[in-house]
């Protein structure tokens, strides 16, 4: 479904990807970790075309992107939905015209279909009864799971999630992390998560992979990683082992 | 000195290309007609009691300074006239884009740079549209609209201003003051008024937008996007009002031989 190739990503004289090649195959979950600042947010937005390689291949669906232009992302977009790191919900409009949003630009549906479609995806994320509310009258955890229901109510095949619990509590942080799960499972969607959360990668990830530095230095499934040497990777299992 | 030079250049360079590209958009795509009325009375609500009240006392201040000036020839009688030509002709654009500046041009990018920074414009462009088309657009056109609709409300409240110093520091009475303003304010003095307004506001628009728009590293990045807007605006409108009493000029003594 995604295949990475070479990709290289320079701002200016740093280079912050340095030849990342990797496949994900069509309904997986891949979580992406390492530290703060090896890349993994840039990985993530060159896939949706928020950034543009320096050099490389991306393919996606068997369509090689990487070097679209705006106006030729948009169908790649309506493939590939984005999760970010913070909720980026429209401060001025309601939770359900945010919801809506998407579904205005990519389709031609009438007012009951888009509110038929909105009450959907909102009550996929277990949330119901605040369509009317703005953005600021509900709870951090409540706009990140806004945030999803606005990016899986387009349909996308792909989901993008860029450090989905970052700053929730432990509670919400499990919520999110089934809700991953969940969605991916119901909607038969391909899952692509950047995340520090080795404990949640572990448990539901189908394949991981660790970046340091711009470059991977491990990738496997949760058992393989569970037995690699590679220093980080130790480290990681480490911190789960203290969780535990 | 030179590393100021060259910013200020790649400045003007990145800006330009900016604004094109939201002609661009604005000339393929239509905006919303709703959301730019939404956004011209929301820039207008916000600045019009501080127009209103700056324009009051500019017209006063005005008349208090050609009456000083005047009445030492005695031709008190065209004080209404000289003050508000002045003020159409140069204080009243000059007022509203200061004005506007201050108050729109620092919270349009303020607004605008948050929502780069936490990544509401990124996810604009997920959702499949551009933020420009919907976001840009409306707030460009909206500071232009707003502007004019503001000198209007500042020249009337400026002519009000000096109607009553006119009356209470000058001693002379309304019907004086007023006779001589459809005779000395012509329409060139108007048409170079609205022209100030028009070039003033597309300067702020092109500043603001594009200033928040590339704001990057989060609240500080917004703080300094603001200062740099209030800088850049200031600088360009004093620049763009030399340049187009400079112009103006010209044209008047080419056309009218004025």
């Amino acid at each position: 479904m995604i295949k990475f190739e070479n990709l290289v990503k320079k701002f200016g004289d740093r280079t912050i990807l340095k030849g990342i090649s990797f496949e994900v195959e069509k309904g997986d979950i891949l979580f992406i970790l390492g530290t703060s600042g090896t890349g993994k947010s840039v990985l993530l937005k060159n896939i949706v075309g928020l950034l543009t390689p320096t050099s490389g291949n991306i393919w996606i669906d068997g369509e090689e992107v990487s070097q679209y232009t705006e106006e030729q992302y948009l169908p790649i977009r309506k493939k590939c939905g984005m999760v970010f790191q913070h909720p980026a919900l429209f401060d001025s409009l309601s939770i359900f015209e945010n919801v809506a949003f998407g579904l205005r630009r990519h389709y031609k549906l009438n007012e009951d279909e888009i509110t038929k479609r909105v009450k959907e995806c909102l009550s996929l994320v277990n949330l119901n009864d605040i369509e009317s509310k703005l953005p600021q009258e509900i709870s951090y955890g409540m706009q990140k799971r806004v945030s999803l229901a606005r990016t899986v109510a387009v349909g996308p095949q792909v989901l993008l999630f860029d450090e989905p619990t970052t700053g929730l509590d432990p509670v919400t942080t499990n919520v999110v992390n089934h809700l991953i799960l969940d969605l991916s499972r119901k909607l038969n969607t391909t899952s692509v998560v950047v995340s520090h959360d080795m404990h949640c990668a572990l448990e539901i990830a189908d394949k991981i992979l660790v970046l340091d530095k711009g470059q991977i230095v491990e990738q496997g499934t949760p058992e393989e990683i569970r037995n690699s040497q590679v220093e980080l990777v130790v480290g990681f299992m480490q911190e789960v082992e203290n969780h535990v | 000195m030179f590393n100021t030079i060259g910013n200020a250049v790649f400045f003007i360079g990145d800006c330009t290309l900016f604004v094109g590209e939201v002609i661009r958009l604005g000339i393929k795509e239509k905006p919303s007609l709703h959301e730019i009325a939404e956004q011209t009375w929301r820039v207008s609500m916000q600045s019009l009691s501080t127009t209103a009240l700056a324009g009051f006392f500019v017209g006063a201040i005005m008349t208090v300074q050609f009456t000083m000036q005047i009445q030492q020839f005695g031709a008190l009688g065209y004080l209404g006239g000289l003050s508000t030509s002045g003020t159409i002709r140069e204080i009243g654009p000059l007022l509203i884009a200061f004005m506007l500046s201050g108050k729109v041009g620092a919270f349009t990018s303020a607004e605008l740079g948050t929502m780069k920074v936490t990544e509401q414009l990124d996810a604009i462009r997920c959702l499949g549209s551009s933020p420009i088309r919907e976001i840009i657009l409306p707030r460009y056109i909206a500071i232009i609209l707003s502007s004019f609709f503001l000198l209007a409300i500042g020249l009337l409240m400026s002519i009000g201003g000096g109607l009553l110093l006119g009356m209470f520091f000058s001693g002379i009475n309304h019907e004086e003051y007023l006779r001589h303003i459809p005779t000395i304010v012509a329409w060139p003095s108007i048409l170079i008024g609205l022209f100030k307004c028009l070039v003033f506001s597309i300067i702020l628009a092109s500043i603001c937008t594009y200033r928040g728009y590339t704001t990057t590293g989060g609240a500080k990045g917004v703080g300094l996007a603001v200062v740099n807007t209030a800088v850049a605006t200031m600088i360009g409108i004093v620049i763009a009002d030399w340049l187009t009493s400079y112009i103006c000029e010209a044209l008047q003594s080419y056309f009218l031989g004025v």
